[in-house]
């Protein structure tokens, strides 16, 4: 297993170097996001012609609805009649308008919130899943699943949305603004400017505030999955807890840490409501100078009545695209946040893979030559290994508890890399292997049980694609699998999975067991496995091992010593070296290491 | 129900204060449209006219005074709710916590740990979501659309009645899409977990997976599962849409609708000015917020029934433990079981059947027998986690402080008669799966003895063999364990576990299955270090390892929840077959 004392800590690649001073819309994360929906060109393109269509719909509205509005005010003056007759073509024309704003608004939503954004996260999703299988164990011993799924599921999910506001809110925020911004200058520049001025300040305030609030976030968010934490904790360790009484001492521990997180969030919660607010008062106040600077014009300039209606029409559309862009511009600092967490995980580092090809008969001469490993640099676990394994013999691997029993596995399968030294298979140099042709040449029964959710046969035919309901059948009988499938609700067809109580836990070596059988490779590792099992299961398990390693190459990780007192070769590790070599009598009489380990299981 | 809205009580000054601010501000919102309609009709198109001018500045004026106002009204309602909010979700998870703490373990068992923890997080924040939109905000929505709707109608009752119309067909049209919707979310749900399973599946068997070069495979079913789930969210997304864009149409319809039936009021001369048409048209974008957060609300309300619904499994739940307060006994050591048998609930076949068992005070005895024996059952009821569905359990009880105590000084009391704290206070234990706390080494020894000195903690880690690591941590005792003990391998968590029910001092120890990970060599040295700090005490090692059994005073050999034999380690092997059978798997014939 990985050592434990290394803590995979993600933030501390490239993600966790961000400056610490001003936050920029555009930085490296900014740029890598717009690079990564490039491909998409051609939807935004369409969504951007829709947004484009729901501007002018935008721009036409107040006009054509100023210009109705006005025909009542002239009506005011001069009573002629026929006044609600001549506001039907006008108030059809909007009704049309207004059609086509509302078809366009869902056609966006449809293909960029929708269709465009899902494909988006599904594309991310797979690529992560791509990822997933170049890169080392070592980062899958390190890294917590819950911390992969979430950058996956959460951070992804979040990261779609940022193609809705960049195309969306962002762009169609700033077209319409800039849209406005023309029409109210070529209509009357007196009055433009006062709400040209304006815009930049509102936009400039609520961003400010955003990112203000963004900081209390980022703290909320990470309490929050510290008291989830704490949660879980307390929830799974729930008997402990109640066996030494300390009931209240974990409810001390999570009320406070509770408040805490509470009170990190009022700050966030209310910079981020107050932005909506803020910007319509700014908007009243445009509304106000126009307001006066129109009178002004119109007693003054003698400007007419109905430029300046416009103009204030126009004043309050503004508003819309304003919150708009207040709102994407706080939100997208939001999304960076979860892609740096995608891009930090599809910039680690790839493991290397040589193309070496076995070629012949693999007969299992194994040859350790000086190896050194170890998980931590500055822990070195493995130092100086030699040893060498003949075809066809059964070596037994003993060893305390952090002796490296396990991280001869993870050797010998290439999960980990050696760091000094040779690993040799029939006189060929492992690490010329590419690692897929290396592991081929191993079948492994593990200690730790892996079923994934499908059928028995689907589990048991794992490692073989293509074999038969006979040749699985064939196998489940020689582990003695196939009495206790056929008593399952669906034989060979019933669903299991790790979880599945359907199985016992011994149940469950057995087909581990049939699914190395039916592999049929031509080395094995056993990491002996039988402390959760009952008697006679063990005794089961222990017989279709035994039927398993005929004539193969067997590395056998031993837990219990009885088991491997016939075995050719005995390694006794101890804090990762080899201290004594043999067979079990020849041990037995150096009256070493692996004698007292003998002994102590006598001992009182 | 009651009882989760129950923790908005102390914050009722508050939330009147709130409310009342954004009363304020929404009063002022509503004034905003009137005085803009003022301006425009008396200032701006009778500038043409006189001079207005004076008129203009003063109104204005008004307008900059209410919207000032208005802001900040709302800044100080928000900061206001979202105190309330804070204070309401922390008292909200605390009471829960400590509900979750007085149940018993099949409770908590039934429930499910993870459960426990995504009603912990996602039901009170869907809860806390919806307080923080409807607090203050609650009288505010519906002040708003009356407010709006008063101020039609004082302009023009008919005019009011068309907005009248669209309303209900709104509010109507969300709440069946808010039913159609429910299902779909279930399904995207579903997906959701799906996808998470799958992952988590992968990561778990990174080994048998690369083992078996399968890689792809497992990528591709990945691949799959994720391209079915964009498919079926867009499915359940293309009727959420659709709600927007026809509320806005309707609304806007509307509009259109009192602009010709105003011009058609007015030439009829029913005093209706121009200024009063769009005075009301500003009042429907008003009306039209109002609706826009009211029908948020509504399609959330699945959700909230759905939070509101599994929250109050745990605040109703039954299945507590006996209140008990510590009376402060004392045990002596001696347990008796007279035909205890235990059935979990749900369960048809019994985990324990008619079991006889008698320890004395100071017996170091062992429980051996494989998974399923119930070994772990047995635990768990001497810590009265649950209790014998028949049979009695008995504890040896000294006199109670304050109380006169027996002739002997002490007897045998039924564990349902005893407070559950009391006899977890005379019991330490190290449980199978070694639970450690994130947190400091010390945090976690102190678990079990809260005034215990350096000195004490280094001599208990001394004994569990485990000092010497600790002693290498450049923290010390201040080493910090990450959440569920990464950090450290399976024996160092055994060890410490170990360590800490040997720090605490207690006239009965139980050791379930706390040596497995451990090798020969080092478990032989704990046992050793256990048996001279805990003599005469009473030393239960529950194991599957004959090398933890073969040297207690007397072993019981438990088969599927029988006791089937009782006895030292050379009677057994004459006369239990089962425990000879446990040997000879385990050690080999050839020592015997």
């Amino acid at each position: 297993m990985s050592s434990p004392e290394l803590n995979y800590e993600p933030e501390q690649t490239e993600a966790g170097k961000e400056p610490k001073g001003k936050r920029r819309l555009l930085d490296e994360t900014g740029k890598r996001l717009l690079r990564e929906i490039k491909p998409l060109w051609a939807w935004i393109l369409l969504c951007a012609l829709f947004c484009l269509l729901l501007i002018g719909c935008a721009v036409a509205e107040p006009e054509l609805l100023g210009k109705q509005i006005d025909k009542l005010y002239d009506w005011t003056k001069n009573k002629t009649p026929g006044l609600a007759a001549g506001l039907l073509p006008g108030l059809g024309l909007l009704l049309g308008v207004y059609a086509l704003e509302g078809l366009m608004t869902y056609g966006k939503y449809y293909y960029l919130q929708n269709v465009v954004s899902r494909y988006f996260c599904a594309g991310l999703r797979i690529r992560i899943s791509e990822k997933l299988r170049r890169l080392p164990v070592s980062f899958v011993d390190k890294t917590p699943a819950g911390d992969v799924i979430d950058r996956m599921m959460d951070d992804v999910g979040n990261m779609a949305d940022s193609i809705y506001i960049i195309v969306d809110i962002l762009l169609s925020g700033f077209l319409q603004m800039t849209v406005i911004a023309v029409i109210l200058f070529l209509t009357d520049w007196r009055m433009a400017i006062p709400v040209v001025l304006l815009s930049p300040l509102s936009i400039l305030l609520s961003t400010k505030m955003a990112t203000l609030g963004e900081k209390h976030w980022d703290k909320h968010w990470d309490l929050g999955g510290k008291l989830t934490a704490l949660a879980e904790e307390s929830f799974t360790n729930y008997p402990t807890t109640k066996a030494f009484c300390g009931e209240e001492t974990m409810q001390e521990k999570y009320d406070a840490l509770s408040k805490r997180h509470q009170h990190s969030r009022i700050l966030g919660n209310f910079l981020s409501s107050i932005v909506q607010p803020v910007i319509a008062t700014l908007n009243a106040l445009a509304y106000i100078v126009v307001t006066i600077v129109g009178g002004w014009l119109i007693l003054n300039r003698g400007v007419a009545v109905g430029t300046v209606v416009t103009i204030i029409l126009f004043a309050r559309r503004l508003s819309s695209p304003l919150e708009r862009m207040a709102f994407g511009l706080g939100y997208i600092q939001q999304i960076k946040g979860a892609a740096k967490r995608v891009f930090a995980m599809l910039d680690l580092p790839e493991e290397e893979d040589p193309a070496g090809v076995v070629e012949g008969e693999t007969k299992g001469h194994v040859v350790f030559e000086h190896v050194d490993f170890s998980y931590d640099p500055n822990k070195p676990l493995i130092r100086d290994l030699c040893m060498e394994v003949k075809p066809g013999q059964k070596v037994a691997i003993v060893g305390p508890t952090g002796a490296g029993k396990t991280t001869i596995v993870n050797l010998l399968m290439r999960f980990y890399d050696i760091q000094r030294g040779r690993v040799l298979i029939d006189g060929r140099d492992a690490s010329e292997l590419s690692r897929e042709e290396n592991r081929r040449l191993f079948a492994m029964v593990l200690q730790e049980t892996w079923l994934f959710k499908g059928t028995v046969a689907e589990n048991v035919g794992y490692g073989s694609p293509g074999a038969s309901r006979e040749e699985i059948q064939r196998v489940c009988d020689q582990a003695y699998c196939d009495h206790f499938i056929r008593r399952l609700p669906q034989g060979y067809d019933t669903v299991i999975s790790e979880d599945s109580t359907a199985v016992s836990s011994g149940q469950k070596q057995l087909l581990t067991i049939a699914r190395a059988m039916l592999a049929n490779r031509p080395i094995l590792i056993l990491d002996e496995a039988t402390s959760n099992v009952d008697t006679r299961t063990e005794l089961l398990i222990q017989k279709a091992m035994d039927k398993l390693m005929g004539g193969r190459t067997c590395f056998v990780i031993a837990h219990r010593l009885s088991t491997i007192v016939d075995a050719d070769l005995i390694l006794v590790l101890r804090d990762g070296s080899i201290v004594e070599q043999g067979t079990h009598r020849s041990l037995l009489d150096q009256k070493g290491f692996y004698a007292e380990l003998f002994q102590s299981q006598y001992a009182i | 129900m009651r009882k989760l809205f129950c923790y908005l009580k102390p914050y009722q000054g508050k939330i009147v204060l709130a409310t009342l601010l954004m009363a304020i501000s929404a009063v002022c919102d509503l004034l905003l449209p009137t005085l803009m309609a003022n301006v425009l009709d008396k200032g701006v198109y009778g500038a043409a006219e006189t001079d207005t001018f004076p008129y203009i500045l003063k109104t204005a004026g008004l307008m900059l005074g209410t919207s000032l106002v208005s802001l900040a009204s709302v800044a100080g309602g928000y900061w206001v709710v979202y105190h309330v909010v804070a204070g309401y979700t922390w008292s909200l998870r605390s009471a829960l916590f400590r509900k979750v703490h007085t149940m018993t373990l099949s409770e908590v068992g039934r429930i499910g740990a993870s459960n426990l923890v995504t009603r912990f997080s996602h039901d009170v924040g869907t809860l806390t979501w919806i307080i923080s939109s409807l607090c203050g905000s609650i009288l505010i929505i519906p002040l708003m659309f009356l407010g709006g709707v008063f101020l039609c109608m004082r302009k023009d009752v008919t005019l009011s009645l068309v907005i009248l119309c669209a309303v209900p067909l709104l509010i109507g049209a969300g709440m069946l899409m808010s039913k159609k919707i429910e299902h779909l979310w279930d399904v995207s749900d579903d997906y959701c977990d799906k996808q998470n399973d799958l992952v988590r599946e992968r990561l778990r068997g990174v080994r048998v997976i690369r083992a078996f070069n399968r890689e792809q495979n497992a990528h591709e079913r990945v691949t799959d599962s994720t391209k079915v789930m964009a498919e079926n969210l867009i499915r359940a997304n293309v009727r959420m849409e659709i709600i927007d864009p026809a509320a806005a149409f309707v609304l806007n319809t509307a509009a259109l609708l009192i602009v010709y039936l105003g011009g058609v009021r007015m030439e009829r001369g029913s005093g209706l000015t121009a200024g009063d048409v769009f005075a009301i048209i500003q009042y429907i974008n008003i009306i039209l917020g109002a609706i826009i957060a009211i029908s948020y609300d509504i399609v959330m309300l699945p959700h909230i029934r759905v939070a509101i619904k599994r929250l109050g499994q745990i605040t109703e739940s039954t299945g507590l433990e006996a209140p008990r307060p510590a009376e402060g006994r004392h045990f002596t050591g001696a347990i008796d079981l007279d035909g205890v048998s235990f059935t979990y609930p749900g369960s048809a076949l019994p985990a324990l059947t008619g079991v006889d068992l008698h320890i004395q005070a100071g017996e170091w005895v062992s429980v051996i027998g494989g998974t399923g024996s119930g070994k772990t059952t047995l635990a768990e009821l001497l810590l009265a986690f649950r209790q014998p569905t028949e049979g009695n359990l008995r504890f040896g009880v000294g006199a109670a402080i304050g109380r006169p105590s027996e002739a002997d000084g002490s007897d045998m009391q039924d564990a349902a008669a005893l407070s559950p704290k009391d006899i977890r206070n005379n019991i330490s234990c190290a449980l199978q799966k070694s639970m450690l706390y994130a947190g400091t080494v010390a945090e976690n020894l102190r678990m079990a003895k809260p005034d215990a000195t350096d000195e004490e903690l280094w001599a208990a880690l001394e004994l569990a063999q485990v000092a010497d690591f600790i002693r290498e941590q450049p923290e010390g005792l201040e080493f910090k364990l990450e959440p569920a003990a990464t950090n450290v391998s399976g024996g160092q968590k055994q060890r410490l576990a170990i360590a800490r029910a040997i720090l605490k001092d207690a006239p009965i120890y139980i050791f379930d299955d706390s040596f497995s990970a451990l090798d020969f060599i080092t478990e032989a040295r704990v046992r050793k270090a256990l048996n001279e700090k805990l003599a005469g005490r009473t030393r239960i090692v529950i194991t599957q390892r004959v090398v933890s059994a073969m040297h207690c005073d007397r072993i019981f050999v438990l088969a599927d929840g029988a006791l089937v034999g009782v006895g030292t380690h050379a009677e057994l092997l004459k006369s239990c077959s089962i425990y000879r059978e446990i040997y000879l798997s385990q050690i080999g014939g050839e020592i015997a």
